[in-house]
């Protein structure tokens, strides 16, 4: 694989900065590849060593009006991937999102009733070492716990407990982490 | 009698308002008119209604039989929406229905698209998946939520909502929310008044 231009020139967290300069604060030495697409007033939080791909697709990060992302150390995201946060989406450190991943934590328009109208909204939280598949779809009150997997295609909208791997649709078990 | 001059804070907060006030009425107008001739563009092989709208790319391509209704919208964002209408096929939108980016609505043989829609980005419509050609119903007021698949010869009824990542291969009756793969419905009288997803 060739490495991009401005990594061979050294420059590449120089220009890492430069695609992230919509977000609010960027910790040291972040990694884009490809285009991130940042929009939206809120706030957005990205810690150290973060590594966006997007080279296949580019990356979506959408904090609305008193939204907040927050992205914490050692994040890795894949391309393709979209992030809306209407209040709070957090990232915790050392996890990992497929390609094709979905945060929202807003449905938008509600299931029942006046379908303009915007539904409250949930934090969603991915606590740290959590690996998320491709094509997965995390809904308004997901809380993935320490060390949980995602495996692809899955949708979730609740409380995941630690070290537990969950897939398929609608979501099951797959797998518990035996030794603690 | 002598104009006012302005002061200093009242010539400042004056222009602050007017930027406000641009920014506001003015750069939505605007989009919108963008759009509209974005639209007008784009869909120029369709039969179209009035005040389509495209915020963003859109891939269009008609060689059959496609309406458009009016007030369409279709959003922009990462990936272009794709609307394709293919030889003989017939590919009917009706009015204000909505798509966001990255939808794609593909019809080989007939496709049929209710009026006041929501199509949510990453959705695919197809009625032809390699084994079979079977024509899509989709009535009106039906919210197909992100990343749902409607695989073909599926109707879905009236007001019904396909949920987020479902993969939808029968029927969806009224008023009901298919969920899961393949889709199972369920009516939506069960659902919780203030349900936010948890």
């Amino acid at each position: 694989m060739r490495a991009p231009l401005m990594m061979m020139l050294g420059l590449g967290p120089a220009v890492a900065r430069l695609k992230l300069r919509r977000c609010g604060s960027v910790g040291a030495t972040p990694t884009v590849w490809g285009r991130v697409w940042i929009h939206g007033e809120g706030e957005i939080v990205i810690g150290d060593r973060v590594v966006f791909d997007a080279r296949m697709a580019p990356i979506e990060l959408h904090a609305q009006q008193g939204g907040r992302i927050v992205i914490q150390d050692d994040v890795t995201i894949e391309g393709g991937s979209s992030i809306e946060a209407q209040s709070c989406v957090t990232l915790g450190a050392r996890s990992h999102l497929g390609m094709w991943c979905k945060l929202m934590d807003n449905m938008y328009h509600p299931v029942r009733g006046n379908r303009h109208e915007r539904p409250r909204s949930v934090p969603l939280m991915v606590e740290e070492g959590v690996t998320v598949g491709s094509r997965s779809i995390l809904l308004p009150g997901a809380h993935l716990q320490k060390g949980a997997s995602v495996a692809s295609g899955t949708v979730i909208s609740r409380r995941i407990p630690p070290g537990v791997t969950v897939g398929g649709s609608p979501a099951r078990v797959l797998r518990r982490e035996v030794a603690r | 009698m002598k104009p006012a001059i302005p002061s200093r804070e009242e010539a400042l907060q004056l222009a602050r308002a007017s930027l406000q006030m641009v920014r506001t009425e003015v750069f939505p107008r605007a989009e919108r008119m963008v759009a509209v001739a974005r639209a007008r563009w784009m869909f120029r092989a369709f039969r179209m209604g009035r005040d389509v709208a495209a915020y963003g790319p859109v891939s269009a391509r008609n060689d059959g039989h496609a309406e458009l209704g009016d007030k369409l919208t279709f959003l922009g964002g990462m990936l272009p929406t794709s609307v394709v209408c293919y030889e003989h096929a017939r590919l009917l939108v009706g009015n204000e229905t909505q798509f966001n980016y990255g939808a794609s609505v593909e019809a080989w043989e007939s496709v049929q698209i209710g009026a006041r829609c929501m199509f949510a980005s990453f959705v695919r419509v197809s009625d032809r998946d390699g084994q079979r050609i079977a024509p899509i119903i989709i009535e009106d007021d039906v919210w197909v939520a992100h990343g749902a698949i409607l695989l073909p010869g599926v109707r879905i009824g009236a007001r019904s909502v396909v949920s987020a990542g479902s993969i939808v291969s029968q029927d969806v009756p009224p008023d009901s929310l298919a969920m899961g793969n393949p889709a199972r419905s369920m009516s939506l009288d069960l659902v919780a008044r203030d349900a936010t997803g948890t």
